[in-house]
């Protein structure tokens, strides 16, 4: 497919660092490089890390066929308000939906919660004469001069991008679309988004927060990815750009423009995509995916290969990391559970006299006691380094010093209020953290039907692989895996990445009397859209997956639950076994069979995909089968089972190579991470050069 | 008890797992309700009881009074069907609203969970029923008969059979048998839910049981509640604020006495019981008064039965607080709801960073019934504005005490034939003070038939704004009113017209300090959002504005500003 241009990259901007994953597709190269992120442009650390890498590499720009970038530009204009000046156009009467929002207090006891401020103020939301009702008829007719004016005002008060959100226009968009059709025409400088193009689902709150979102980063989106175009086109790269999105798919540089708010947490949801592509190489199809970064950590189901979704989000918590505070996006993600604990959550003592960890964070400024950066509060990372977890002069590879009095120092505010001494609270905290991790999976696979322990725990980012053993114990799973280079997985999922597109209709009606010619065109429409845009981007018909699903529910429930859709015509035959489907779904979900009660269908989903890249792992020639010559020394960690330190082997993660097999309690340390193993592990390294470890039932 | 030999670590490792299992069975019943009002709004509770009956852990759901309550209805439930004659299987069920949540739309289910063949915990949850036959859900009765279907404790379930003769009662009594039967079902389902996840616990702890559990987290918080009240000066706090009441206003009285660990709080003084269905019995004055004391000041202490222990609450037999059977109790929220403020106001005395300025208080509960092709009836409850905070403006179209959500204008026209024409915030309804209060929300209602209809209001704070503290001033009251200005009963089931719509105004929250103090470019903001007029600004913040730059803006004049409040402050001195 790509004569002469046999490799990929992929660039994740994150936070502090961009990585990227060079593959060469012919030999199965891989090849990872990291460099600083670049805040004012982010492009210029992409130009800065591509030129490294290809460099270092030697391979020319000409020769790269697919660049697949994701990027935190959207999360990070949400959190810190720098999107453009947008106005909102709504329904009369409903202006201030934004500002009502769920009219909820998301924390029941602290009366001192904030809400999130709308992202357009009060004076730039306009109330719009039209009406449509819930079945879709039009009440009052949209009042074209009304809109008119508005056009002029917003001209005159430098707005740059307006949201159309109408109250039911899920089921009837004319009115948004010739508001649409009207700002095209007076104000073409305007960026605009229609909520029923953007989110077309029920809830005005909900759908008109995503379409204000999307429209809102919709300029600075447009900017950065043609300037990154720009940019790589002059280091000669001739092939294709391609966005990481939020549900795990791609998509070209215009639909990313187009619908920025769905690059929303690309990072994570490549994460995931690593996991269930090194899952499938190792025969795992099913692994529970566990990313632990600085703040948070994050658990995500992965099913027969493909990770689970969801159609909620919510991004920028205005408060304590409160889920409620933020705001609500309806999009596509890759379904996770994300709490605040990480490495650099902080230890304190709860109103019980009993030890807690996170959410507050230490952040990577002043970062964990043992960082020597002004830190005082006790942070996992500084149990970790007291256990004996961590090497304090092999951090980052030993690019990084850490301070061991600085932890114990810090400490002493959990071992002093417990009587505890400082290992029993270091161990405490790292029992804690592990316990809060555990659960989060636990309630994440628990609510989706499924039973945890049944999934290998599959870790990493910079603080899985230290406390993955822990918690895969505590989640009572089979297994637990680390990849080869687990503190930049998230950028190598990029390339597991296939192109895709989502897209949705609602579509309400009873299943026993639907009306199914309208049913099967708005999945045909959707389908030729969706093929549209993959050949667009050069992926033969053959090529394309296309999978179909239904939101259904009980009549009078508000709940929906997904069921897949068989392929080809639907028609009133198959009302009888997709009830079944959506009955034992149900059931699987709630435990309890269903009310003997209609069913009603509510949102009509299509994605279609191109098949998933391939990507060849290789076997490196400096590695070794024979554990004991990757031993590059021991060291003391702390071992419950034993109530003490003992001292472990400490193995050269780089040169452990296929069939390696070993026992525990061992230390692997690579540069980005280290993977702590107690007593009872079997170890080995597979094809794909994962450290697989199994205990005895 | 002696103090358990559990470590610090384990029980957090186990508590954070009852609080996850909790959390989970509350979840459950939220995503399987028939009830918008569940399943939207969130009017639910779900809670852990140990083999004693005592509340362990409870869910962080949308209303104090339930979980409050339902911390006492087991006890009752007990007395009634004792432990050692539950079956595995079986699933008991009360709306009795003196042992439970103070009415009967509220139905409690209680699950027994076995474990080795006996009872090691009880899950229970409370939510609110669309309908309980009677005069359907507001304050018009005169007796708790005309209210609807009493079902003093039965059995829901025996051994795994549904108990059909019940659910055949229910299905006969109740406007809307479907939904309520079908929630009875999610009921039982969500505690199953919670049972399955605390039997695995149990196992792979290998625990045997949670008492020793149940007896360390009690003590631990009861502790913990006890340090809080001792923070406070010993001393008696009072305070009392009026509420329309149904026809006449009621006075509430509250006297909180603190002895060093412990707190009395007595509302002794406050009306007597009402005629009409507004009356509160003492388990729903009791959950709303440890609620309110909580948010003041042990904001963090889990909800339980030793946390209660510290605070005792009394009322006089007879009185709006304390009613007694068969007073009519239907919309007792409608005085429950202010009872935290009242607190508030008496601890503001003590502990003024912590509290809240009066806020709408009360719940709005629209309840409307009528006919489009059949006969419907829906009901949806809405916020007025919050009170100000010592650091923050009150939170708008927000609730509190009750925490439950609204229901978007989209979902309820898609459930029933009404129409919401207009939902946004009220202008000039905020409080004012240095922290305004929260602005109410107005909303026209009417409905899409050619037939009559009726409007169930359930509405207060129409004669008793909410007050400010600190020197902050009162929100805007309430009112109700058609959308042709004929004024309605905020608290009557009332005819409308076909075609008709009701126009509510909710009330706005009470501001904190002197608005004489608040920063000229918070009102300044204010009035560029449309939410405070120019003169509101002049008048009542003493702050005179000016065009700026960007067309349409305006920003203050800080001279003629300064002037303007330094020329009123002699005035309000003396």
């Amino acid at each position: 497919m790509y004569a002469g241009k046999h490799h990929r990259v992929g660039i994740d901007i994150g936070g502090t660092f961009t990585d990227l994953v060079l593959i060469d597709d012919e030999t199965g190269r891989r090849a990872v490089g990291k460099v600083l992120t670049t805040p004012e442009d982010p492009s210029e650390a992409v130009e800065n890390g591509l030129l490294e890498l290809l460099g270092r590499e030697r391979v020319e720009a000409g020769q790269v066929g697919t660049i697949v970038h994701g990027t935190t530009l959207v999360t990070n204009a949400l959190i810190e308000r720098r999107g453009a000046t947008t106005a909102l156009l709504t329904t009369q009467g409903f202006r201030d939906a934004l500002a009502i929002g769920t009219e909820h207090r998301y924390d029941m006891y602290d009366v001192f919660i904030e809400k999130p401020e709308p992202l357009v103020p009060r004076s730039l939301r306009y109330g719009v004469h039209e009406r449509s009702l819930d079945d879709g008829s039009i009440m009052l007719e949209l009042d074209e001069d009304q809109v008119r004016s508005i056009v002029t005002e917003l001209r005159e008060r430098n707005v740059r991008a307006v949201a159309v959100s109408f109250l039911h226009s899920f089921r009837n968009p004319a009115h948004e679309q010739r508001v649409g059709e009207i700002l095209a025409e007076e104000a073409p400088e305007i960026s605009v988004s229609l909520s029923s193009e953007v989110a077309p689902e029920i809830r005005e709150y909900e759908r008109t927060s995503t379409t204000v979102a999307n429209v809102y980063t919709k300029p600075l989106v447009e900017g950065y990815l043609r300037s990154l175009e720009e940019r790589l086109r002059q280091l000669g790269f001739v092939g294709s750009l391609y966005i990481m999105l939020s549900n795990g798919g791609t998509a070209s540089v215009e639909t990313a423009c187009r619908f920025p708010v769905r690059l929303l947490e690309s990072g994570p949801a490549a994460g995931a995509l690593a996991a269930a592509f090194y899952g499938r190489a190792t025969d795992f199809p099913e692994v529970l995916s566990f990313d632990v970064g600085g703040t948070t950590a994050k658990a995500c189901l992965i099913e027969d290969g493909e990770p689970l979704k969801s159609n909620e989000f919510e991004v920028a918590r205005v408060y304590r990391f409160k889920k409620g505070s933020g705001l609500p996006v309806k999009v596509s993600v890759i379904e996770m559970i994300e709490i605040g604990a990480g490495g650099g959550s902080i230890a304190n003592i709860g109103p019980l006299g009993l030890p807690k960890v996170g959410p507050r964070s230490a952040g990577s400024d002043p970062g964990p006691a043992c960082y020597g950066r002004g830190g005082e509060e006790p942070t996992v990372t500084d149990a970790d380094l007291i256990l004996g977890y961590l090497d304090p002069d092999f951090f980052l590879g030993g690019k990084m010093q850490l301070d061991r009095d600085a932890a114990l120092r810090a400490l002493e505010k959990i071992s002093r209020p417990l009587d505890l001494d400082r290992v029993e609270a270091a161990w405490g905290i790292h029992q804690v953290v592990n316990e809060n991790m555990a659960n989060a999976a636990r309630v994440h696979a628990v609510e989706r039907g499924k039973d945890p322990r049944a999934y290998p725990l599959f870790a990493f980012g910079g603080a899985g692989p230290v406390h993955g053993y822990r918690v895969a114990r505590a989640l009572g799973v089979p297994g637990f895996i680390v990849p080869l280079g687990a503190g930049a997985t998230s950028a190598f999922g990029f390339l597991c990445a296939p192109l895709s597109f989502d897209f949705m209709r609602s579509l309400f009606g009873r299943l026993n009397d639907l009306d199914w010619s309208d049913a099967n065109a708005a999945l045909r429409e959707m389908e030729q859209e969706g093929r549209g845009l993959l050949r667009a981007s050069g992926v033969a018909d053959e090529d394309v997956w296309v999978r179909r699903l239904c939101e259904m529910r009980y009549v009078g429930q508000g709940h929906e639950v997904t069921v897949e859709l068989p392929d080809g015509f639907l028609g009133p035959d198959d009302a009888a076994p997709l009830t079944n489907r959506y009955r034992k779904e149900y059931e699987r979900l709630y435990g309890r069979e269903g009310p003997d009660v209609p069913l009603e269908t509510i949102t009509w989903r299509l994605e279609v995909s191109s098949s998933r890249p391939e990507i060849r792992l290789d076997r490196e020639e400096s590695t070794t089968g024979e554990p004991g010559e990757a031993i590059k020394g021991d060291r003391e960690i702390y071992l419950p089972e034993e109530g003490d330190f003992a001292t472990v082997p400490v193995y050269d993660r780089y040169r452990l190579g296929f069939g390696a097999a070993f026992d525990g309690p061992a230390v692997l340390e690579e540069r980005e991470s280290t993977v702590v193993l107690g007593p009872d592990s079997q170890a080995e390294i597979d094809g794909a050069r994962n450290l697989v470890v199994r205990w005895p039932e | 008890m002696s103090e358990s030999r559990l470590d610090p670590v384990l029980l957090e490792v186990f508590w954070n797992r009852l609080v996850s299992i909790v959390e989970e069975q509350a979840r459950a019943l939220m995503r399987t309700s028939f009830t918008s009002v569940v399943r939207e709004a969130g009017d639910l509770s779900a809670g852990l009881f140990d083999q004693r009956g005592r509340m362990v852990a409870q869910a962080v759901t949308g209303t104090p009074g339930h979980v409050n309550a339902m911390a006492t209805s087991v006890h009752h439930f007990l007395r009634e069907v004792p432990a050692e004659t539950l079956e595995e299987g079986d699933v008991l069920i009360t709306n009795h609203p003196w042992q439970t949540s103070g009415h009967l739309n509220d139905f409690t289910v209680l699950t027994p969970i076995f474990h080795g063949g006996s009872v090691v915990a009880y899950f229970g949850n409370c939510c609110h029923a669309l309908d309980v036959g009677g005069r359907g859900l507001g304050a018009d009765a005169r007796q708790v008969y005309e209210e609807g279907l009493l079902v003093p404790v039965t059995r829901l379930f025996v051994r795994g059979e549904p108990n059909e003769e019940l659910f055949r009662l229910v299905r006969a009594n109740v406007r809307a048998p479907f939904e309520v039967v079908g929630d009875l079902y999610a009921q039982a389902g969500s505690n199953d839910v919670g049972g399955a996840r605390l039997v695995e616990m149990i196992e792979e702890f290998d625990l045997g049981n949670i008492e020793s559990l149940s007896d360390e987290v009690r003590t631990r918080s009861e502790r913990a509640m006890r340090e809080a009240i001792e923070g406070l000066p010993d001393g008696v706090y009072e305070n009392e604020a009026y509420t329309d009441g149904f026809d006449e206003p009621i006075r509430l009285c509250v006297s909180i006495r603190v002895e060093g660990d412990e707190m009395v709080v007595d509302y002794e003084g406050s009306s007597p019981q009402s005629e009409r269905g507004i009356n509160v019995v003492l388990n729903y004055t009791a959950a709303y008064t440890t609620f309110g004391v909580k948010c003041a000041i042990s904001p963090d202490v889990p909800n339980n039965n030793g946390s209660f222990k510290p605070i005792r609450v009394t009322a006089p037999e007879g009185s709006i607080l304390n009613a007694l059977h068969p007073a009519p109790v239907g919309a007792r929220h409608i005085v429950g709801h202010f009872l935290p403020s009242v607190i508030h106001g008496a601890l503001a005395k003590v502990v003024p960073d912590k509290v809240l300025a009066q806020g709408a208080d009360s719940l709005w509960n629209t309840q409307i019934t009528g006919e489009r092709d059949r006969p419907f009836t829906y009901v949806f409850f809405s916020g007025g504005g919050m009170g100000a905070r010592k650091e923050g403006d009150g939170l708008s179209a927000t609730a509190f005490p009750s925490g439950i959500r609204g229901v978007p204008a989209e979902v309820i026209e898609s459930i029933s034939p009404i129409v919401m024409h207009r939902r946004e915030l009220r202008p000039d309804s905020e409080g004012p003070g240095r922290r305004r209060g929260g602005f109410g929300q107005e909303m026209e209602i009417g409905v899409r038939s050619q037939a009559p209809w009726v409007l169930s209001a359930m509405y207060d704070r129409t004669r008793w704004p909410a007050q400010g503290i600190q020197g902050g001033s009162p929100g805007g009251a309430g009112a109700v009113r058609t959308a042709d200005g004929r004024e309605l009963h905020p608290k009557r089931q009332q005819p409308m017209q076909a075609g008709e719509r009701a126009v509510l105004s909710l009330p706005g929250g009470g501001g904190y300090g002197e608005p004489s103090e608040r920063e000229p470019d918070l009102v300044a903001r204010d009035v560029g959002d449309g939410l405070v007029s120019v003169e509101r600004a002049r008048e009542v913040y003493g702050v005179v504005l000016k065009s700026g730059e960007e067309p349409g803006s305006c920003v203050p004049d800080p001279e003629a500003t300064a002037s303007l409040r330094a020329a009123s402050r002699p005035e309000e001195r003396s």
